[in-house]
């Protein structure tokens, strides 16, 4: 054999070692990468998981369910049922309520649906400027349902939304918010004391801690028939097809 | 050099990111609220991407920062920003005020408009850090390094044989 053929077939060799050490290392490669991909897509799918079942508020079906702190239009055993938790001072909800007030309060008439809205304090920080606000207007609200009654109070509770100020300001005095609750048929002497003693205040609380404690953090937040409605990619959307959908 | 650089990009991106997935973390239902403020995702997708968005971000920052699949990692990591480029520009446009809930929040901000550009800018600057570590995903202190063994380690080898077969 000759010098230069053992030289090649020393090269040969060699070159097959290395190309079968690369091809191990490759294939060790791809599974180490396929192993933490594989690791990477559990974890998110884990985390995923939680993270959807820490959001069921507490349960829906509690939520849906009947409250003090509400006022309701429609018939008890209509066949369908509207929960609609809100803040007066939320643009969405103004939004919500122009879009299906009327055909909502229709639907109510003829026994198509039952619904009940229940406004409570969702700018609830402390130092939050809209707090205010919005504790005032649902106080006023809570005042006249307590004195004047369910049909008093959804009309005051239709003029706060047609009068809702901007969420910057300036926001109405307490004295505008008593003008509308005698707009809607409140008496304002009733509206004032219930005011003064703290009654609305202690109501808007207590509507928002009943709020809190089911987990309800944004507004509007609306169930039907006890399930969370929110199919909808605008709040358009979402008032059209929540109509649709007791029509 | 570059070896540096792609140490801070991976930093700064992936700080960035761990930090924007983990304040949201504690508060699925408004980062869901944040997703749905775009008007953008129908029914409910929005929850589904509410839900899932935070989890991502912490684990494509925790990979940035720990260097593994560097490349990978930084490739979501670019598409997710231009998405957000995209979902910013979106509401921009459409004249929806809204916080960008890039960092918790979300929903209604009235000083929105002036704020966007500056948030527009700020996910181009972190979409052009990833993309260089699309581009050299390869950076000093990445699990990368110990994970996966070069096979340029094997380069020397080669020359050897050629020269052998050269002789």
């Amino acid at each position: 054999m000759s010098k230069k053929s053992k030289a090649e077939e020393r090269a040969a060799k060699a070159a097959a070692a290395l190309a079968e050490r690369k091809r191990k290392e490759r294939r060790r490669n791809l599974l180490t990468i396929g192993a933490v991909v594989l690791a990477m897509v559990v974890i998110v799918a884990v985390g995923f998981l939680i993270n959807q079942s820490r959001d069921e508020k507490a349960d829906e079906g509690v939520a849906a369910a009947s409250s003090t702190y509400e006022v309701s239009i429609g018939d008890e055993d209509a066949p369908n049922e509207v929960v609609i938790y809100e803040d007066f001072l939320c643009p969405i909800c103004q939004g919500l309520e122009a879009a299906t007030r009327d055909q909502l309060a229709q639907l109510a008439d003829e026994g198509q649906v039952r619904v009940s809205y229940r406004p409570f304090n969702l700018f609830s920080q402390e130092g939050d400027p809209r707090k205010e606000y919005s504790v005032a207007a649902a106080a006023v609200f809570a005042v006249v349902l307590d004195t004047s009654g369910p049909e008093v109070a959804k009309e005051l509770h239709d003029l706060l939304y047609e009068n809702q100020p901007s969420e910057a300001g300036p926001f109405p005095s307490e004295d505008d918010l008593v003008g509308l609750a005698v707009e809607a048929g409140a008496d304002e002497a009733d509206v004032r004391e219930g005011l003064e003693n703290g009654d609305g205040e202690d109501w808007v609380e207590k509507a928002t801690a009943a709020a809190n404690d089911l987990g309800i953090n944004s507004t509007p937040t609306i169930y039907l028939n006890g399930e969370e409605f929110r199919d909808g990619r605008t709040m358009e959307e979402l008032a059209a097809n929540l109509v649709a959908a007791v029509s | 050099m570059k070896a540096w650089a792609g140490l801070a990009a991976r930093l700064v991106v992936g700080g960035v990111w761990i930090y924007a997935g983990a304040i949201k973390l504690p508060d699925p239902d408004q980062s869901v609220a944040a997703v749905r403020a775009y008007e953008l995702l129908p029914g409910e997708t929005a929850v589904t991407v509410g839900h899932l968005l935070p989890v991502l971000e912490v684990v494509v920052g925790a990979m940035l920062v720990l260097g593994v699949l560097v490349r990978g990692a930084a490739v979501v990591s670019a598409l997710l920003f231009v998405v957000f480029i995209i979902g910013i520009a979106s509401v921009w446009s459409r004249g929806i005020e809204i916080d960008c809930g890039c960092f918790g929040g979300g929903g209604y901000d009235p000083d929105a408009t002036s704020k966007y550009p500056w948030e527009i800018a700020r996910d181009v600057v972190l979409l052009a850090l990833s993309l260089f570590l699309v581009w050299l995903p390869r950076s000093r202190w990445a699990l990368d390094n110990l994970l996966l063994r070069s096979t340029e380690d094997a380069d020397a080898p080669v020359e050897e044989v050629e020269e052998l077969e050269g002789s």
